[in-house]
């Protein structure tokens, strides 16, 4: 269970170098599926595994001057607040049609940034 | 960077955000798109710049939940320690490969992860038996 652990780890750090994203998509199936954990906890888990995985992943991008402070700084102030609303208003939308309706606009993103 | 330019990052953030309070799902599969298509970032500078800011939204996020008593703080450190390795490994990787090459790779992530999300769920069960009954 520890080495699966350390696998899924692994796996999904990968992704979130390669991508700068968080990798938590791969983490929670991951430790769900692979690891026994329940939605919940692993969910929360994979978000404090994903704080020093991310830190490396910026660290590296950062040496070769691939990180804009100013734009992260906005950033960060504008996702905290997003983060909190999202939070709040999350029991009063339906799950799945928002997931679907979201993943549809990703797949529309998918091909706009392969067209171009 | 103009002052719509900002304003632009303040409100991809606050998308992001909302999304990721939303779905559980982090912010950066948005943020980096919306950086490289709207604002013109070049994408190796999106990827980094979604890392950096990554790490207060998680850290702020684990912090609510390990309150509620759901981070298993133990199982998180061994996850990062195979999570470390990778991330340098995979953003070394990322840095020595050319620009449109690793945009070409993020949309075909982008699409993988949008047909999951777009698809009903049985659709993967019904196509893939579980492990333990095969």
């Amino acid at each position: 269970m520890r080495m699966r652990l350390v696998g899924i780890g692994a796996v999904a750090g990968l992704m979130s170098g390669l991508f700068g994203v968080g990798g938590g998509i791969l983490m929670v199936p991951g430790m769900v599926m692979l690891a026994g954990f329940a939605q919940h906890r692993a969910h929360a888990t994979s978000l404090a595994g994903i704080v020093p995985v991310a830190a490396v992943g910026a660290f590296v991008f950062g040496r070769a001057d691939s990180v804009d402070l100013l734009a992260a700084l906005l950033l960060a102030v504008g996702s905290l607040l997003g983060v909190q609303v999202g939070a709040r208003v999350m029991d009063r939308l339906s799950g799945e049609n928002l997931t679907r309706a979201f993943g549809g606009f990703l797949v529309v993103l998918a091909i706009t940034m392969l067209v171009l | 960077m103009s002052p719509d330019q900002l304003v632009a990052l303040a409100l991809i953030g606050l998308a992001a955000g909302l999304l990721a309070g939303l779905l559980g799902v982090g912010g950066g599969i948005l943020m980096v798109p919306a950086m490289v298509l709207l604002l013109g970032f070049d994408q190796h500078v999106a990827q980094g710049t979604s890392l950096l800011v990554i790490i207060p939204a998680a850290l702020t996020g684990s912090y609510t939940h390990y309150r509620n008593g759901h981070v298993v703080l133990r199982e998180a450190m061994i996850l990062a320690i195979g999570g470390i390795i990778g991330a340098a490994v995979g953003a070394l990787f990322a840095l020595s490969i050319p620009e449109d090459l690793l945009q070409r790779m993020f949309a075909g992530l982008l699409l993988v992860v949008g047909l999951r999300m777009l698809l009903p769920r049985d659709l993967f069960r019904r196509g893939r038996p579980s492990a333990r009954s095969g």
